[in-house]
C-alpha cells in the first residue's frame, strides 16, 4: 500500500520562448513570477512542485482556476514537457521515455478523464470507450468485449451504439471515464471531470467514481477547484496557488490546520462535522482531572476517532463531558462542551 | 435632479475633454456637452473649422475631416476658377480658327482652279469649303455658349464653398467629439493640437491645390506651364501625363521572355512528366465516359444519383442526361466531364495534403496564402501564357490551368477543417497514446472532413468554370463549342452548349451535395 507510484521533484514549468534562461535567472537570483514575467515575458505556469502519490491514494490537487493545477497534470502523462524538475510513474523516469515508450505509456498505463470530455464526435459511445485500445492495435471483438465491460461498469450498458451528441453531459462524462478506464491502467489522471456538471448529476458521478476507485483500486491524481469536492473524494489534498503547492495534507490536516491565510478562507465555508475527530480537540484527561478532579465514571465514552457529528448525538443525551478513549479502551481525553463548541466553530480548541 | 448616478456623466467627463483638447477647453467641453445631451442634431457651430477648413483638420489631426474637405472646397475652388478666367469654349476657339484656316485655304484652291479652268474642280472645291463654313459656325455657337455659362458656373462654385464650409462648420465639432471617443479608448489617437501635422497639412494643400486648380480653369496647362517656368515644367515634365515611354516595361518584358525561353528549353522533361501523369489520369477517365457504351455510363450515373442524393436528384439528372443525348452533346459532354473530373481529381491529390500541410504549420500557411490568393485572383489568361510555352496545346494544358484556379478552396477548406479541430479533442487522443499518423487519421481527418467536403464540391464548381478558358488552348468539349459560337456570334449554339455546362455542373453538385449531406447526417 506505501509504494509511491507517482514523484515529482522540484518540478518547475515555464511558458514562453526564454524559458530556459527565465529558469536559470530563477535559480540563480530566485526571481518572483511578476518579475519573470516582466524580464523574460514568460509566464511561470508550475513553480518548484513535488509530491509523491502512493498506490490506491485518490490525490486532490485543488486550486482556482490558473493556479496550475491542469498544467501539473498533464505534466504526468507528459502532454506537457517540464522546464526542469523531475517526474517518475510507476518507478519509470518519465522524462526521459522516447517516442513509442512514451506512447505504450500512456496508452497501457495512464487513464485521463477530461473537463470537457473530449470525445469523438463521429465514433459511436462503444468505438469511444475502445478507443485506447484500438491505439494500442486490439482487434475490434477484444475493443468491444472491453468496452462493454467498461461501459457496465459506469451503468451506461444500452448506449452503445450510441454518438456522443445523443447523451447528455453526465452521460458523456461516464463515457470519458470507461474510456479512461478501458486500458485498465494503474493510474488514472482526472482533470477537473465533474466541473462541467450541473450539482446534482457531480454528486452522483462522484459516488460512482469512489465507488468504483475503491473497487478496481487505481491511484488516482484528481484536479478540482472544488474543495468540497477535494475533501468527499481526496484521500490527501494539495492546494495550489500560482502555481505553488501551498498545502499538502489528508483533509483533516488542511481543515483544522490550514497553511496560511489563502488556504484557511478556502476552508472557512467547509463543514467540519465530519473532518474533525475527538483526537484533535480533546483536552489531555491528566490535565482535566488536575482542574476538575477525577471522578469520572458517569461519563459517557467514545472512541478517540469519533467525528464532530457523532460527538454532539453523545453530547446530547448527557450533562457530563464526554471521556475519549484510544484504540486500547484507556482513557486519555476529556471534551466539555465549551471545547466541542470551540471544535465546530474552527478546528481552534 | 436625482441621485441615480445616470446624471453623473458629463462632470465627470470634463478632466478628460480638457486633456484631450489642451486649447479652448471651455468652449470644446461645452460644444461637447451640447452633442453628447441630445440624441438629434446639435446645433454645435467651429467658426475656426470653417474658417481654415482642411488646415483645421490637420491642426487637430482629424485626418478624415481634412481629405473630404480638401477635395470639396477644391472641387469649389475649380468651379470658381473656370467661371473668373477660365478660357471656356477655348477648344471650341480653336477648332474655328483651325476650320477658318482650312476654308481659306479651300477657297484659295477655288480660285486657282478657276484660274486654270477647271469649274467643276472649282465646284467641289467650293462645296467642302462651304460645308467647313458650316461647322466652323456650330463652332462658334458652342464656344459663345460656353463663355455665357461662365457666370452661372461661378456662382455655382459660390455657393458650392458656401455649402461646404457651413458643412465644415456644423460638422467639425461632432467629428472631433467622435475623435474624443476614440482617443479615450486609444490614447495613442491625437489629442490637442499639433504644429507638425498642421505644417504637414498646408505642405499637402500647397502640393495639390495649385497644380489642381492649374490643369482644370486653364487649357493646354502644359503650353501654360511652359512658358512660366522656362521649358521646365510643362515641356519637359508634362503635368497632364506621367513623363515616361515604356522602355522599362519594354525591356523588363523581354528579360521575362528570355526566362521563360530558358525554363521551356532546359526543364522540356519536367513539363513532359506533368503532361504525362495529366494524360494518363485524362486517358482513364475519356475510357471510363466515352468508350464505355452510352447506356451503361447513363444508367449508373442516374443509379449513382439515385443512391447517393435520392429520387429527386436523380430524376434532375435523367432529365439532364437526356437533354445533352439528343442535344448531341453527349460526347462532348462526357469529353468536359473527364476534364473537370481528371482536374477535380488532381485538386483533390494534391489539395488535401497540401491542406493538411499548411493546417498544421502556420508558418507554411503565411508563406502559401499569398500563392493562393495570387492563383484564384490572377486572371487566367495570365498564366494561359506560360502553360502555352512549357506545356503547348490540348487537354493536359487545359487540365493544368483549371488546376491553378480551383486547387485553392480545397486546400484552404483542408487547413481551416484541421484548424478547427478542437485541440482538447487532439489532447485527449494523444493522452491515450495515439502517435501522428492514429492522431491525423483517427481524429484530425474525421473532424475536418465536413469542410474538406465543401472544399471539394468548390472545387468541383471552379473547375466547370474555368472549361470555356481552357478551350481557348485547345481542350475540346462543351468549352470549345461556346468559343466556337462566340467566334461565329451564334446565339442558339451558345446558349444550347451553355445550357449543357449548367446542367453538367448542377448535376454534379448536387450529386455531391446529397453525399456529402448523407456522409453528414449519418454522422
Amino acid at each position: 500500500m506505501s509504494e509511491d507510484v507517482i514523484t515529482l521533484e522540484n518540478v518547475w514549468k515555464i511558458f514562453g520562448d526564454k524559458a530556459q534562461e527565465a529558469m536559470r535567472a530563477i535559480e540563480e537570483r530566485g526571481l518572483s513570477k511578476p518579475e519573470v514575467l516582466a524580464e523574460f515575458g514568460c509566464v511561470v505556469g508550475i513553480a518548484d512542485c513535488s509530491f509523491e502519490v502512493k498506490r490506491g491514494e485518490i490525490f486532490c490537487v485543488m486550486g482556482l482556476s490558473g493556479s496550475g493545477k491542469s498544467t501539473m497534470v498533464r505534466h504526468l502523462n507528459r502532454l506537457i514537457e517540464p522546464t526542469a524538475g523531475s517526474i517518475s510513474v510507476l518507478g519509470k523516469d518519465i522524462l526521459s521515455l522516447k517516442g513509442d515508450a512514451l506512447r505504450e505509456m500512456r496508452a497501457r498505463h495512464i487513464g485521463m478523464v477530461f473537463q470537457h470530455m473530449a470525445l469523438l464526435p463521429h465514433r459511436t459511445v462503444r468505438d469511444n470507450v475502445g478507443f485506447p485500445l484500438q491505439v494500442r492495435g486490439e482487434p475490434k471483438s477484444k475493443r468491444w468485449e472491453v468496452s462493454q465491460r467498461c461501459l457496465n461498469m459506469v451503468n451506461l450498458d444500452g448506449y452503445e451504439d450510441r454518438y456522443p451528441r445523443e447523451l447528455s453531459g453526465g452521460m458523456q462524462q461516464r463515457v470519458g471515464l470507461a474510456r479512461a478506464l478501458a486500458s485498465d491502467p494503474e493510474v488514472l489522471l482526472m482533470d477537473e471531470p465533474f466541473s462541467a456538471l450541473d450539482p446534482l448529476i457531480r454528486r452522483q458521478l462522484q459516488d460512482q467514481f469512489m465507488q468504483l476507485s475503491a473497487e478496481l483500486n487505481k491511484t488516482t491524481v484528481f484536479i478540482t477547484h472544488d474543495l468540497d469536492e477535494a475533501i468527499r473524494i481526496g484521500n490527501r489534498i494539495a492546494i495550489m496557488k500560482d502555481g505553488r503547492i501551498v498545502q499538502i495534507g489528508t483533509p483533516e490536516e488542511i481543515v483544522t490546520n490550514p497553511a496560511d491565510d489563502y488556504v484557511r478562507d478556502f476552508v472557512e465555508g467547509i463543514s467540519k462535522l465530519k473532518l474533525v475527530f475527538a483526537r484533535s480537540i480533546m483536552e489531555p484527561i491528566n490535565d482535566y482531572k488536575a482542574a476538575h478532579g477525577d471522578d469520572l465514571s458517569v461519563c459517557p465514552r467514545a472512541d478517540h476517532g469519533t467525528d464532530l457529528d457523532q460527538l454532539i448525538d453523545i453530547a446530547t443525551t448527557t450533562e457530563h463531558p464526554i471521556v475519549i478513549q484510544d484504540d486500547n479502551a484507556q482513557d486519555v481525553g476529556v471534551i466539555t462542551k465549551s471545547r466541542l463548541l470551540k471544535g465546530i466553530q474552527g478546528g481552534k480548541a | 435632479m436625482n441621485d441615480s448616478g445616470l446624471e453623473a456623466g458629463p462632470r465627470s467627463l470634463d478632466a478628460s475633454v480638457t486633456e484631450f483638447v489642451q486649447v479652448n477647453e471651455h468652449y470644446y467641453s461645452n460644444q461637447f456637452a451640447k452633442i453628447q445631451g441630445t440624441n438629434g442634431f446639435a446645433f454645435s457651430w467651429n467658426t475656426m473649422a470653417a474658417l481654415l477648413g482642411p488646415i483645421w483638420g490637420a491642426l487637430r489631426g482629424a485626418w478624415g475631416f481634412f481629405w473630404t474637405f480638401l477635395v470639396l472646397e477644391l472641387f469649389a475652388l475649380v468651379q470658381i476658377g473656370r467661371g473668373l478666367w477660365g478660357e471656356l469654349g477655348a477648344d471650341q476657339i480653336a477648332r474655328y480658327e483651325k476650320l477658318l484656316v482650312n476654308i481659306a485655304k479651300r477657297e484659295q484652291q477655288a480660285k486657282d482652279l478657276v484660274a486654270s479652268g477647271d469649274a467643276a474642280g472649282a465646284e467641289a472645291k467650293l462645296k467642302i469649303a462651304d460645308n467647313l463654313k458650316r461647322v466652323a459656325a456650330e463652332a462658334q455657337e458652342k464656344a459663345d455658349l460656353a463663355s455665357s455659362e461662365a457666370t452661372s458656373i461661378l456662382l455655382t462654385g459660390l455657393v458650392l464653398l458656401l455649402i461646404v464650409k457651413l458643412l465644415e462648420g456644423f460638422l467639425a465639432n461632432r467629428t472631433y467629439e467622435k475623435q474624443y471617443l476614440t482617443w479615450r479608448a486609444n490614447p495613442t489617437v491625437q489629442s490637442g493640437i499639433s504644429r507638425m501635422n498642421a505644417g504637414f497639412g498646408i505642405l499637402l494643400l500647397i502640393a495639390i491645390w495649385p497644380l489642381t486648380l492649374f490643369r482644370f480653369t486653364v487649357s493646354d496647362p502644359d503650353a501654360k506651364l511652359s512658358a512660366l517656368t522656362g521649358g521646365l515644367i510643362g515641356d519637359r515634365i508634362s503635368i497632364t501625363e506621367f513623363p515616361i515611354n515604356r522602355e522599362y516595361f519594354a525591356a523588363l518584358a523581354k528579360k521575362g521572355d528570355i526566362g521563360f525561353d530558358w525554363a521551356a528549353n532546359n526543364f522540356s522533361h519536367v513539363f513532359e512528366g506533368i503532361t504525362k501523369v495529366i494524360r494518363t489520369v485524362l486517358d482513364a477517365l475519356e475510357i471510363v465516359l466515352i468508350q464505355t457504351p452510352w447506356p451503361v455510363v447513363m444508367i449508373v450515373i442516374v443509379v449513382m444519383a439515385f443512391r447517393l442524393a435520392g429520387v429527386r436528384v436523380a430524376i434532375f439528372t435523367a432529365a439532364s442526361l437526356l437533354y445533352l443525348a439528343f442535344m448531341g452533346l453527349w460526347e462532348m459532354s462526357m469529353i468536359t466531364v473527364a476534364l473537370i473530373g481528371a482536374g477535380a481529381f488532381l485538386c483533390v491529390l494534391i489539395g488535401i495534403p497540401l491542406g493538411i500541410w499548411f493546417g498544421k504549420s502556420k508558418r507554411a500557411y503565411t508563406i502559401a496564402e499569398p500563392v493562393l490568393d495570387f492563383m484564384q485572383t490572377m486572371p487566367a489568361f495570365v498564366y494561359l501564357i506560360p502553360i502555352i510555352a512549357f506545356f503547348g496545346t490540348g487537354k493536359p494544358p487545359g487540365v493544368l490551368a483549371t488546376l491553378i484556379f480551383a486547387m485553392p478552396p480545397v486546400i484552404r477548406l483542408t487547413a481551416l477543417g484541421m484548424r478547427g479541430v478542437p485541440e482538447t479533442t487532439k489532447e485527449a487522443a494523444v493522452a491515450f497514446g495515439c502517435s501522428k499518423w492514429q492522431l491525423l487519421t483517427n481524429v484530425e481527418l474525421p473532424l475536418a472532413m465536413p469542410s474538406i467536403m465543401t472544399g471539394i464540391n468548390q472545387t468541383i464548381l471552379m473547375s466547370l468554370s474555368m472549361v470555356v478558358i481552357a478551350s481557348l488552348i485547345g481542350a475540346e468539349g462543351l468549352g470549345a463549342l461556346i468559343l466556337e459560337a462566340l467566334q461565329y456570334a451564334a446565339k442558339g449554339q451558345g446558349l444550347l452548349g451553355g445550357l449543357a455546362i449548367l446542367l453538367c455542373a448542377m448535376v454534379i453538385d448536387r450529386v455531391a451535395q446529397g453525399m456529402y449531406r448523407k456522409k453528414v447526417g449519418a454522422d
